[in-house]
């Protein structure tokens, strides 16, 4: 793939602090730079990061649609063969638009790590979970909460939970949930809103799940097409994402819930919620970007003003974090981190194995490769909304490009403040 | 004369379109009183979308709709009228800016043929589809 420099030649250079990367971008680029190492790294993250993911929004589809309002859910982590099946929509033969070319149930190393775990040893599965020997599904919920907490970032989904339609779905659901129960039917008629709630929280769990059904194919696909030397660059792999967001855009967002054989519609399909603006960008919005302050970093002391007054401030996504200090408490991305090491492919585990500690920091290690590779996503993320919005990156109009340009420096204007990573990523030496 | 669908149908270039609307079930609602503004995107326009996006939108009716709605206005706006405001909402709901400074331009798309009248409104027809947003 070649890229002209013809925005440079129409328009003079961008006097933006980061204006390197604004001219990269304008030329077709992402905001890593475009090395073999990024490429290497990135990569290997994405297969690592794909095969929990698989587990992640199986689980979350399978809490939402089955387990629901139960008060004591102690077993939502135990997926049931049917969610082990459940056929992925973009993999296998069966595919509305295959994406990943290998089969739409689980994945083969996810299931090996289900029967046997760290351990290598097939044992209960009960005994997997209590020795902690298992894929750390709160990250997926901190994700997911992440989203709800922070709500109305655009799209129609989350305006719509406050509707009396939305309400009068779940009404009919949870009274079908507790029939013949008349102990939470009694506390339901006390305390409408505190089950309504519970309510919306599960239909976010319904939306994060479809927004990773369509992540984890993408990932396998992209590393299988390194494998086999079809993907040789840090644009190629961004703009296979682009593709992927565009293909994809139009899939239904939607919550269904399962009681006694019969499906409820509480978000149904016909509502034309889609992938793209219902899930994607407030996806990419609440946990890129926002997310909440690490407890073991700020301080939430209301007279310290550590923690912004305002949600919009948020800034502790991992675009923001910092993550030398992963693995002590406090660091809630030491879960992912923890669930990917499982997974690592053999040219990785052998790159970290030459840097740093070695063995030991592993965690950090990747860690900084996920950063690395998020900036690679949110490159794509944001190329696909100029795709969209405005208007292609050799439009002859001197008046478009510097609508682009202006775009692109309002996006890159977010990671002036300190705490971003972007001018870190930019060397090779930070790992 | 005859109403947007009908225009539609019997033009060039518009395959794509009239294939969508049928499959959105929106062609009784297009043939509709109305008055509509409609901006209607050319199968080189449908073209230019990454591949798999018509495909993953014709498989989902609703949010196929949603998109064509987006592409629809009520009320009958001819370029002179647009060229008194900013931006139009919608019938899906957002706005859709409309700049008449240097030529006929409609969000990121460019009008190529304006002020194509019809019984139950009027038609614009855009060089690229346009998107929420």
């Amino acid at each position: 793939m070649t890229f002209t420099t013809l925005p440079q030649t129409i328009l003079s250079p961008s006097t933006h602090e980061f204006s390197g990367i604004i001219h990269r971008l304008e030329a077709g680029g992402s905001m890593l730079p475009d090395t073999p190492e990024n490429l290497m790294q990135i990569i290997g993250i994405y297969k690592a990061y794909a095969v929990p993911m698989d587990f992640y929004w199986r689980d979350l589809l399978y809490i939402a649609e089955h387990v629901f309002l139960n008060p004591l859910p102690a077993f939502k982590y135990f997926l049931p063969q049917e969610y082990l099946d459940l056929h992925n929509h973009y993999a296998g033969d069966d595919a509305d638009l295959r994406i990943w070319r290998g089969e739409a149930t689980v994945h083969p190393e996810l299931l090996e790590f289900i029967e046997k775990g760290e351990l290598k040893q097939k044992l209960p599965k009960l005994f997997h979970h209590l020795s902690h020997d298992r894929v750390n599904m709160e990250f997926a919920e901190a994700c997911m909460r992440a989203m709800f907490w922070h709500r109305g970032m655009g799209g129609q989904f989350d305006p719509y939970l406050d509707t009396d339609e939305y309400k009068a779905n779940a009404d009919r659901a949870i009274r079908a949930y507790f029939q013949g129960n008349p102990v939470m039917l009694g506390l339901y008629k006390m305390f409408p809103d505190m089950f309504l709630e519970q309510v919306r929280e599960l239909s976010y769990y319904a939306n994060l799940g479809l927004f990773w059904e369509v992540m984890a194919p993408v990932f396998f696909e992209m590393s299988d097409l390194y494998d086999e030397g079809k993907l040789t660059t840090v644009p190629e792999a961004m703009n296979f994402l682009v593709n992927g967001i565009f293909a994809i855009a139009g899939r239904p967002i939607y919550h269904h819930v399962y009681i006694r054989g019969e499906c409820y519609e509480i978000i149904p399909k016909s509502k034309g919620f889609m992938w793209l603006y219902e899930a994607a960008l407030p996806y990419v919005e609440a946990v890129f970007y926002r997310t909440s302050p690490f407890r073991g970093t700020k301080s939430y002391n209301a007279q310290a003003k550590q923690v912004p007054g305002e949600q919009d401030d948020f800034h502790y996504g991992i675009l923001y974090a910092d993550v030398f200090p992963v693995g002590s408490a406090g660091i809630p991305p030491t879960l992912l981190m923890q669930d990917m090491l499982h997974f690592l492919p053999p040219y990785l585990l052998d790159y970290y194995k030459q840097y740093c500690r070695g063995d030991d920091d592993l965690l950090i290690q990747l860690g900084i490769s996920f950063q690395r590779s998020m900036y690679n996503v949110t490159s794509a993320v944001i190329q696909a909304l100029r795709t969209a919005l405005l208007y292609p990156l050799d439009d002859p109009n001197p008046k478009h490009l510097m609508a682009n340009r202006q775009f692109f420096e309002m996006q890159i204007d977010r990671f002036k403040r300190p705490e971003a990573r972007l001018r870190d990523i930019q060397r090779q030496d930070y790992r | 004369m005859a109403d947007i669908v009908d225009i539609a149908v019997s033009a060039e270039g518009f395959k794509t379109l009239v294939t969508a609307v049928q499959v959105a079930n929106l062609v009784e609602t297009l043939k509709g009183p109305g008055p509509f503004t409609v901006f209607a995107p050319t199968d080189d326009a449908f073209a230019k979308l990454p591949p798999g996006t018509v495909q993953t939108l014709v498989q989902n009716t609703p949010q196929l709709a949603r998109i064509l709605t987006f592409h629809v206005v009520a009320g009958k706006w001819m370029k002179a009228d647009l060229e008194k405001v900013d931006s139009v909402i919608s019938i899906e709901g957002s706005p859709i800016r409309i700049d008449t400074s240097d030529g006929f331009e409609v969000k990121n798309a460019t009008v190529i043929a304006a002020d194509i009248e019809a019984d139950n409104g009027v038609i614009h027809v855009l060089d690229r589809v346009i998107l929420m947003g």
